[in-house]
């Protein structure tokens, strides 16, 4: 009887188990009441009990846990995940990831203690207390937490007298009491199949990391939402410097970054806030060229000396706020990579120029006039509300952006579109804005947009396939240059229009029947042209080329719909692609070369709609829940293989078929591979043949035993006396001697041997292997 | 097969391959339906080591060996060992000769060819322990002059396994000595009804008397036994066993190096009864018993399991 047997034991590691749950509960939130605490350690304890109540003992404590042992820690892993969203609805606390995952080890260990009965998973149960005590130890010095690690270490010492009174007793245990353990036959099977997918999973790992693309590497990181850039940011993670999404801002920072903060850096160039310290030193002498800027106000400066580094660029590994163990450390200047960066879910279309009349004969589109002083209200908090979005009921949640200027050239405050609200830290009054066109915002006053601002955005969201047909606008409500085609065009383009959409409903499927034909049919070609002498190479687009720049597919589309009675505009504009994002800065740069044209459709509502006809392009849609994202794509999945049917049904019949004769096709690499490379001597030879038979042995359920010889293995499986089979009984002779008898010549040719095992080969096939009856193993 | 084998030693084995077929006929005659035991005493006696036969009376343990005298050609002694019996009794002693007014040594038993100690645990461990430099060293020592005895001296040991009032159970270093234990058990019905029908008509037993070996020819087999070659990784097999044995709860003692070659000469034997000229696991998981169960401290009924549980625990080569 092992230690582990009595039932003493397993009730103090349950024990222990209890005490290690109700430190981590404390540790996990030590600004908790600690009853509460306790209150939630007991719940997930009772769980535990009431698990091991059902949890059957088992017949050997010594076996293996049966395999449902290991879906039922999964799933007691699993709880604590799946318990954190509830949590966090309900009370709105909630755990970061890590502590999520020590929350699992609880439970797993927890569950390994309702398991009890079987010795390896006490064990485990003991290791993963001990795991856990210590991490509660190391996590927090809440005097609680202290008492309870007194608890633990004194039923600790419980445990381990326990464990060696019930050794003393195996060891002293009347003979008559004693209970024979009889060792399995064939010993314990290596798991070759899961250590040959664990070896390449780490190797894999490794190669990625050493040799890989750094932004494949920068994704491994990215499967913890702390590490950020995956989009999602957990408000309940613990960033740490250099960590996470955001810039630190410093108490006594020696660089300006990306950062919204109450303290700026007294910096003699043209930024957007006047924070210069006068209070000591020189006068302040302003530029020749003072653009506008905002007062500070009661913002605390930090005093520059000398030069300040030139910040252009958001990273997490640059923050203003480290006074680690190299403080006098000043950080470098980093160049901007574009004009601006985004961070938040791309793609994005920032408007720069919005065109509403398209002049035919010049063949160019004509700017949008300058809105009036319509302008916004500020709400507190540096938050100015910008678009009125009545309750239309097709728009969904507003989703937030940061734009941050890194080089801009112009004054514009990069803005998605559907923006509701903006807020730039410290630019408190509406005056500071003005609109360059309708929904393309620029600071007032200024010829550009400083470094380092960081315009917060929150823009609404709709899903257009949902969008009503009394959602779309119509001329009659909207100006006439929104609507006009030229009349040199118009049959043609409506003719063209009608083809494509005419047949569909009006709304959102005659515009997406435009826009999905022009991104299927046509190609995008930036280097394509008309000549210079074609009166309308927007129809030269449409109907002889079929290829052109993003300025043709935009016009195209906007006078299409336009046909269609849709109001419609062109944009001018940069596109933040997905395909730029950084994972590293989990930024997404914008450069000047991003620019980009797409069209618009008004709403009724009088908000503008982005739409891409552009190939390779796309517009953001609207946040999904992950349930709904699951479905869209397990929908376009099912549409994929809906439409490569043929193939798959190929390609998974040759796997079905290849799994069902896995062995048979494994069984002919390999004789066809010792065909072609026996081996030099015919001690390997044989020893390859006999390899194959005892592979085909093994599948069919005749394993060799590791106590029997090929001999004493070969006559017990096939239940064949001797000399029934000469060429078997031949093989087995010649097996014995290529393991076992000295370096002699053997009593046969080489000739003889390679004929012998072809033949044992050719005649011994798997299927006569499965066929043969069992019978007792030799010795067994 | 020892027609093939025209490159090997047993191939110079071959001539005499008719005397170990009269040993095993003349041996199985005498004891009946229990080739497999004759097997293990003609290893044993070819592998140089003693026996030890532990069994109920009356069940051929002292024809068996009265046999192997016979059959071998040389002298049988045969000691009945008693609680009285004293180490001179066994290897003899000397006496004064008034005639020559000198000290002459009369050999005892152990000057034999075959010597069957019946009943040798219920002779004192001082005589037992007598026998130990006969049959370890095959020579005795008489008031301080060595005498050597045959080099084919060949001990058969008989003990009774039910009786222990009175008894002296054999101490290890003497069971080491021994090369098998083995039991012959009751013989099959057909056994014994040839064995009764064999009996009628003879008014006493008709031991065998043609010695099937002539002089010498026991040893050279024994030379010849020891040449039988036994490959590296059998021999680490055997080393890997015998530390097996060392490591198994519930082995008290374990396998000793002299025990060790021990077994490996009789798994030599063992090859060289089956016509092979090397020796494979298979020898060796087949002799385990026997050559185990005389020298580990197991508890009685559990040899068989514990060795089992050994042969499990080590992989054969392949």
């Amino acid at each position: 009887m092992a230690p582990e047997f009595s039932s003493m034991v397993r009730r103090a590691t349950f024990v222990l188990l209890a005490l290690a749950t109700v430190a981590v509960e404390i540790a996990a939130s030590d600004g908790r009441a600690v009853l509460q605490s306790v209150g939630l350690a007991a719940a997930w304890v009772a769980v535990a009990a009431c698990v091991g109540w059902f949890v059957p003992p088992p017949d050997d404590p010594r076996r293996k846990p049966p395999l449902w042992v290991l879906l039922l820690l999964l799933a007691m892993a699993a709880a604590s995940f799946a318990v954190e969203p509830m949590r966090r609805d309900w009370t709105g606390d909630g755990h970061p990831l890590e502590l999520q995952m020590v929350c699992g080890l609880r439970n797993v260990g927890l569950g390994l203690a309702a398991c009890a009965g079987w010795v390896l998973c006490l064990r485990l149960a003991c290791v993963v207390s001990l795991f856990l005590i210590l991490f509660a130890a190391a996590m927090t010095n809440h005097p609680v937490v202290m008492v309870v690690l007194g608890l633990y270490t004194a039923t600790g010492s419980v445990w381990l007298m326990l464990a060696y009174w019930a050794g003393l007793r195996s060891d002293f245990v009347a003979a008559d009491k004693a209970v024979a353990i009889e060792v399995e036959a064939g010993g314990e099977r290596v798991p070759w199949l899961g250590l040959s997918f664990l070896v390449l999973a780490l190797g894999g790992a490794v190669a990625l990391v050493v040799i890989g693309p750094k932004r494949a590497v920068l994704s491994l990181g990215e499967w913890l939402p702390t590490s950020g850039g995956t989009g999602e940011i957990d408000p309940f993670a613990r960033y740490g410097i250099g960590d996470g999404p955001e810039e630190t801002a410093g108490e006594n920072a020696k660089a300006a970054g990306m950062v919204e903060t109450d303290r700026v850096i007294e910096d003699n160039r043209k930024s957007l806030i006047d924070a210069v310290n006068d209070t000591y030193g020189p006068p302040h002498k302003p530029p020749k060229n003072q653009e506008k800027m905002i007062a500070a106000g009661q913002a605390k400066v930090i005093e520059n000396h000398g030069k300040l580094p030139d910040n252009r660029r958001p990273s997490r590994d640059f923050d203003t706020a480290r006074q680690g163990p190299q403080d006098a450390k000043r950080p470098g200047s980093q160049k901007a990579r574009g004009l601006f960066e985004v961070q938040g879910r791309t793609p994005l279309h920032v408007r720069v120029v919005v065109y509403e009349s398209y002049d035919a004969v010049e063949k160019k589109w004509i700017e949008a006039r300058k809105p009036g002083d319509r302008l916004f209200d500020a709400e507190g908090g540096d938050w100015m509300k910008l678009g009125h979005f009545n309750d239309a009921g097709w728009y969904l949640g507003d989703e937030r952006h940061k734009l941050k200027a890194a080089d801009m050239k112009s004054n514009l405050v990069p803005t998605p579109a559907m923006v509701t609200r903006l807020r730039i830290n410290k630019v408190d009054r509406p005056e500071y804005y003005e609109w360059d066109y309708e929904g393309v915002l620029a600071l007032a006053g200024r010829n550009r947009t400083p470094p380092g601002v960081v315009v917060t955005t929150d823009c609404r969201t709709l899903d257009p396939r949902r969008l009503p047909e009394a959602a779309f606008g119509t001329s009659g409500g909207a100006p006439p240059a929104l609507t006009e085609v030229p009349d040199a065009i118009r049959p043609a383009i409506e003719r063209i229009a009608r083809e494509w959409a005419g047949d569909e409903p009006r709304g959102w499927p005659q515009v997406s029947a435009i826009l999905t034909k022009l991104r299927t049919q046509y190609t995008l070609d930036r280097n394509a042209a008309a000549s210079a002498d074609h009166p309308v190479p927007v129809l030269w687009f449409l109907t002889t080329s079929r290829r052109g720049p993003d300025y043709l597919f935009a016009t195209a589309a906007a006078i299409l719909l336009r046909s269609l009675d849709y109001p419609a505009r062109v944009c001018l504009g940069y596109y933040a692609s997905p395909d730029a994002y950084d994972p590293e800065t989990a930024h997404t740069p914008v450069k000047s070369s991003d620019l980009h044209f797409w069209p618009e459709v008004r709403l009724r509502d009088r908000h503008w709609l982005v739409v891409e006809p552009t190939p390779g392009y796309d517009v953001l849609g609207p946040s999904l829940p992950l349930s709904e994202r699951i479905l869209n794509t397990l929908t376009t999945v099912a549409a994929w293989a809906w439409r490569h049917v043929i193939e798959l049904s190929v390609l998974l019949f040759s796997l079905v078929a290849a799994w069902f004769y896995r062995r048979e096709l494994i069984d002919a690499l390999a004789v066809r591979i010792w065909v072609w490379f026996p081996g030099r001597t015919w001690r390997d030879q044989v020893r390859g043949a006999v390899a194959i038979l005892e592979r085909r042995g093994h599948w069919a359920g005749k394993a060799r035993p590791r106590r029997q010889t090929v001999l004493s293995w070969l006559r017990a499986a096939l239940a064949m006396p001797t000399h029934t089979d000469e060429d078997l009984d031949q093989l087995t002779r010649m097996a014995e001697w290529a393991a076992y008898a000295p370096d002699a010549p053997p009593p046969w040719s080489a000739d003889e041997v390679l004929a012998v095992c072809h033949r044992v080969l050719g005649s011994w096939t798997l299927r006569r292997w499965q066929d043969a009856n069992p019978t007792p193993a030799l010795g067994a | 097969m020892t027609q093939t084998l025209t490159d090997n030693s047993l191939a110079r084995a071959a001539p005499n391959a008719g005397h170990i077929d009269g040993l095993r006929a003349a041996l199985n005659k005498a004891l009946r339906g229990k080739a497999d035991v004759v097997e293990r005493v003609l290893a044993c006696l070819l592998a140089r080591g003693h026996l030890l036969l532990e069994d109920l009376p009356g069940l051929g343990k002292t024809t068996l060996a009265k046999a192997v005298a016979v059959a071998v050609g040389g002298r049988f002694s045969r000691v009945q060992c008693t609680p009285d019996l004293l180490p001179g009794d066994i290897t003899g002693y000397s006496v004064f000769n008034q005639k020559t007014r000198e000290f002459e040594f009369l050999p005892g038993p152990v000057f034999s060819d075959v010597l069957l100690a019946d009943e040798i645990n219920r002779t004192t461990p001082r005589t037992q322990s007598a026998l130990l430099e006969a049959m370890a060293e095959r020579q005795v020592t008489v008031d301080n002059v060595r005498h050597t005895l045959t080099p084919t001296f060949f001990v058969i040991a008989t003990q009774n396994p039910v009786e222990h009032h009175g008894t002296y159970p054999l101490p290890e270093a003497q069971l080491d000595r021994f090369a098998m234990k083995l039991s012959v058990g009751y013989p099959e019905r057909d056994d014994e009804l040839g064995l009764l029908a064999a009996a009628v008509g003879h008014v006493a037993d008709m031991p065998g008397h043609e010695a099937m070996l002539a002089e010498g020819q026991l040893a050279a087999l024994q030379e010849r036994i020891a040449r039988i070659a036994v490959a590296q990784n059998v021999q680490a097999y055997l080393v890997d066993l015998g530390r097996a044995t060392r490591a198994h709860p519930k082995v008290t003692l374990g396998l000793s190096p002299r025990g060790m070659l021990i077994w490996q000469r009789v798994a030599q034997a063992w090859a060289f009864l089956k016509d092979r000229p090397f020796v494979t696991p298979d020898d060796v998981q087949e002799i385990a018993g026997p050559v185990l169960g005389a020298r580990l401290g197991i508890a009685p009924g559990a040899a068989g399991s514990v060795i089992d549980q050994l042969m499990e625990s080590v992989a054969v080569p392949v």
